[in-house]
């Protein structure tokens, strides 16, 4: 018999970590598409319902929404509780649970932008930052460009540590796993002291959210496949807060990935196949004011080189050139990676204890060791062995007090030494052993007028540098030392509404390299010579930047970062004549040499709400890099560039999990280089390429799974990029699509 | 505090002298694994009558090639020739031959003269049955003078049986003067 359409659903819905009723939460029942909206108390109602039985969502802009089924045969009264999105999570806490981020000019990716990031390297996914750019070497090697700035010139914290590998090398990509992280901060300019001065470019900030702090086991297993390598990438990463130990928290992850060779739109790359496993482990003690950490990664990879862009000498290097497609190529697919190649393992062990004092500073201490081990092939000659073998190590210890956030004037005081030393053993020298040793000192004060916050800083540091080497068996050892003075001064101030402007001036510098100093040999994989400059000095950088901020909600915010970066005795690698003779014929040489660089440029990012359901995003980086000394501009710098997104939110009502953005990606032909080009190919042409995202939330048993698809250049555009340097043989990779799936648990 | 403070500068102090690291005692640089001395053996009815030289002792880079031996050979006759691999260390050569002939499927030598009227035929094949070029005939006709382009060229899986001197990376490449008289 029927029943008269008259039941009602009621409940609360609460947060359920803080048990604070959440307003605004959506509900919503599929099978007739009603819903409502939680009140400021939580409390929601649908009422005159036909009985039956219903599939109740629960969504809320900061949570993961909930799934129940239900039947409905009379009144009923049901509460939900929802748990934190981890994404979202993490801005809330972060402020509290972690150091606190200098007032610098910055700009963030985090939540949606690094979900579609997932399985593509750290330099492909902090691309995605306006003012970020790669410098690549073919299709496996990618390493993040700041303001035209990189390697050295740019410093990586990896949870924390400065990230010590072989970073001066343009082939040697950052050793670091993007899955540790959930957010990715890029401090542009010389403004983060605190890490080190001779970050003169900027630096990176790779940090994975909190260990939990409510009870419980949790995790989330990431699958990811790319067409046009064939890569396959898996990671599963769990955490947890034992209920019955709740001063303790721990968290591991693993990932692996497998790929072969890429394809440009027009033939294979042989040999660019790459094989990576990675996996860290987090252990977490906290009690009353004390916090422990120890933490555990590793990360190893090993990547072909592609076989066309491995030449012997001028000559094979000027054939190359010529000819359209690769001379030296076998278009086909494997997985196989042969000679040349690279091998690249990183380990780090760090400890951090915190100790909170009745007042509500705070002390930190942390030791670190990381041990990075490289290994470059050329093609095999007369040896098995790795032409370059390198293993650099490192200890850091950090010891640091910063005051309460909420004390005016509030400081950081820190004093901070690293040791390394590095060891070769290769079949051909490049670089020579070393060990340095840096201690360094650092102040920061930050003082606020009303709505203005003022905060200075000064750095010193002492660098010494032991260089060791043997020429037919004779042993030398050289030291150099540096001493060094470094000042930032910045102003962050609230405009009116949600406006925001930070202002900052630098004063940084960094010491030459070893391989500045002293290389001298081929480099692996570009047939280029590389000598260095035992008299070199210094680069001492005078930054300032300005950036006005916007961002309340997502329906509208705004970036916009103007810069322009002085830097005195700028290091740089310029090509000499004559080419170096060898029996392998003839080669072009490179020496490093100093002159004065002036780096200006902006980034802008607004993102706008067109409608409920459409948003357009515009981001753009200008850059001009001039010599000031050889009255002309630099050589191997990015481009211009814009780019322009739209995104349609479909199913709305729910927060926004689901969309489709269709992007689009214009770069200029670089016409801002050296007068006269000395260079084998002048910059390619500009390009655009398009590109597409999707997500949505798929439900499957009252559980939610988070699925992606990416498709990357989607009109299959053959192009050049002038920062991938081997632009001269190939393009870059075709079509790509990706599908990603993420369950969490 | 102070205590804090002594116990964190002793790890600091204890971190800072740990190394394991055999930074001190660095391997040699001229030690390199490469081939840097190639000789050219001419013979005549089975007896050695020349032999050429190019030698780079200190490898890639530091100083150019000490030795480059001008080729001379006599107008109207006919040589046969074989290739000498050599690894020079610190003055001590070591023939490596065989770590090219083991892998001859992978290789291929070239002769490629310029001023100079010589006929060259490579007599040995890998065993694909493609031509390799560690042994050859010379023939010369007329005096004159100019050079020879010597390359080894390295190409895995891409060799094949008329390949152009261009195809694959440089293992060797050494312009020889030359002159028949």
């Amino acid at each position: 018999m029927a029943q008269p359409c008259e039941l009602q659903i009621s409940g609360v819905v609460s947060d359920i970590d803080t048990k604070a009723p959440l307003s605004n939460a959506t509900l919503r029942i599929r099978e007739n598409g009603r819903s409502t909206v939680s009140n400021a108390e939580g409390f929601y109602v649908f009422k005159d319902l036909c009985p039956g039985t219903y599939t109740l969502t629960v969504s809320h802009v900061s949570c993961l929404p909930v799934d129940t089924r239900m039947r409905l045969e009379t009144n009923t009264v049901r509460n939900f509780t929802l748990p934190h999105d981890y994404n979202q999570l993490r801005e809330v806490v972060v402020q509290g649970a972690t150091d606190r981020q200098p007032d610098a000019v910055k700009s963030q990716l985090s939540g949606k932008d690094v979900a579609e990031t997932r399985g593509l390297t750290l330099g492909e996914t902090l691309k995605r930052v306006s003012g970020v750019t790669v410098l690549q070497t073919g299709s496996t090697i990618f390493k993040p460009v700041i303001h035209g700035l990189h390697s050295q010139r740019i410093l990586m914290l990896n949870n924390g540590v400065r990230h010590e590998g072989q970073q001066w090398g343009s082939e040697h990509a950052p050793e670091i796993d993007p899955f540790i992280a959930d957010r990715f901060t890029v401090l542009k300019g010389a403004g983060a002291l605190r890490y080190g001065a001779d970050a003169i470019g900027g630096a990176i900030l790779i940090e994975p959210r909190p260990l939990p702090r409510t009870a419980g086991l949790h995790g989330e297993v990431n699958a990811i496949a790319f067409t046009n390598n064939r890569m396959g990438v898996i990671n599963a990463m769990v955490e947890q807060n034992p209920a019955t130990a709740p001063q303790w928290s721990w968290r591991t992850h693993l990932t692996y990935k497998r790929g072969g060779n890429a394809r440009t739109p027009g033939y294979w790359l042989h040999n660019t196949g790459v094989e990576e496993v990675n996996g860290s482990l987090n252990v977490g003690y906290r009690k009353d004011r004390l916090k422990a950490e120890l933490y555990f990664s590793a990360f190893s990879t090993r990547l072909g080189i592609f076989w066309g862009s491995h030449i012997g000498n001028l000559t094979d290097l000027e054939n190359a050139i010529k000819s359209p497609e690769p001379l030296f190529n076998i278009d086909e697919f494997t997985y196989r990676i042969d000679r040349p190649m690279q091998k690249a393992s990183h380990y780090l062990a760090k400890a951090t204890l915190q100790k909170e004092t009745v007042s509500g500073d705070r002390w930190n201490l942390m030791v670190a060791h990381q041990e990075n081990f490289r290994q470059e092939y050329d093609r095999a000659m007369i040896t098995d062995r790795p032409e370059l073998d390198l293993n650099l190590g490192t200890t850091t210890v950090d010891l640091h007090f910063e005051q309460k956030a909420q004390k005016n004037p509030n400081g950081t005081f820190g004093v901070t030494a690293q040791r390394q030393a590095n060891v070769w053993s290769g079949s051909r020298f490049f670089i020579p052993n070393y060990t340095s040793l840096m201690l360094g000192a650092y102040a920061m004060e930050r003082f606020t007028f009303g709505q203005t916050n003022l905060e200075a800083g000064v750095r010193y540091d002492h660098r010494n540098l032991r260089t060791f080497r043997n020429q037919n068996n004779q042993l030398s050892e050289t030291i150099r030392s540096f001493d060094n003075l470094a000042a930032t001064l910045a102003m962050n101030r609230k405009l009116g509404g949600n406006w925001l402007w930070i202002s900052n001036l630098s004063f940084a510098w960094r010491p030459p390299t070893v391989n500045e100093l002293y290389v001298n040999g081929l480099h692996h994989g570009t047939a280029n010579f590389e000598i260095g400059d035992p008299d070199l000095k210094s680069e001492r950088a005078v930054n300032l930047s300005t950036q006005l901020r916007y961002g309340r909600d997502s329906s509208f915010s705004f970036d916009l970062t103007l810069y322009t970066n002085r830097i005195g005795d700028f290091i740089n690698l310029v090509p000499v004549l004559p080419p170096t003779l060898t029996l392998r014929g003839a080669f072009p040489t490179f020496r490093y040499i100093q002159t004065d660089a002036r780096l200006s440029g902006a980034d802008l990012s607004v993102s706008k709400d067109l409608s409920q359901a459409l948003q357009a995003t515009i981001k753009g980086s200008l850059l001009f890099p001039w010599d000031i000394r050889q009255g002309t501009w630099l050589q191997q710098m990015p481009a211009q560039r814009i780019e322009a997104d739209l995104t349609w939110y479909f199913r709305t009502g729910h927060p926004r999990t689901s969309y489709l953005t269709l992007n689009g990606l214009a770069v200029t032909r670089q016409t801002l280089v050296p007068d006269p080009l000395i260079d084998y190919l002048p910059p390619p042409p500009g390009y655009f390429i398009m590109n597409l995202e999707f997500a949505t939330l798929l439900h499957i048993r009252e559980k939610h799974l988070n699925f992606g698809v990416s498709m990357y250049n989607i009109l299959n555009a053959s192009y050049r990029d002038y920062m991938n340097r081997f632009r001269y043989f190939n393009d870059e990779t075709g079509r790509n699509l990706v599908v990603r799936i993420k369950i969490p648990f | 505090m102070s205590r804090q403070l002594v116990v964190s500068l002793c790890i600091v102090a204890m971190a800072a002298s740990l190394s394991c690291k055999k930074t001190g005692t660095p391997q040699d640089e001229a030690e390199h694994e490469a081939i840097n001395g190639v000789d050219l053996v001419f013979k005549r009815g089975g007896s050695t009558v020349a032999t050429f030289t190019a030698e780079d002792p200190d490898g890639d880079g530091g100083n150019p090639p000490t030795r480059i031996d001008r080729i001379t050979l006599q107008p109207g006759q006919s040589y046969t020739t074989e290739v000498v691999l050599r690894n020079i260390v610190n003055g001590t050569s070591k023939v490596v031959t065989s770590s090219v002939t083991s892998q001859a499927v992978h290789h291929e030598f070239f002769y490629l003269p310029s001023g100079v009227a010589v006929n060259i035929t490579k007599t040995d094949k890998d065993n694909n049955g493609y031509p390799f070029g560690l042994n050859a005939t010379w023939t010369t006709t007329t005096s004159g003078s100019g050079t020879l382009l010597f390359k080894l060229m390295h190409k895995p899986r891409i060799k094949g049986p008329n390949d152009d001197p261009s195809k694959g990376h440089s293992d060797l490449s050494v312009s020889f003067p030359m002159t028949i008289q």
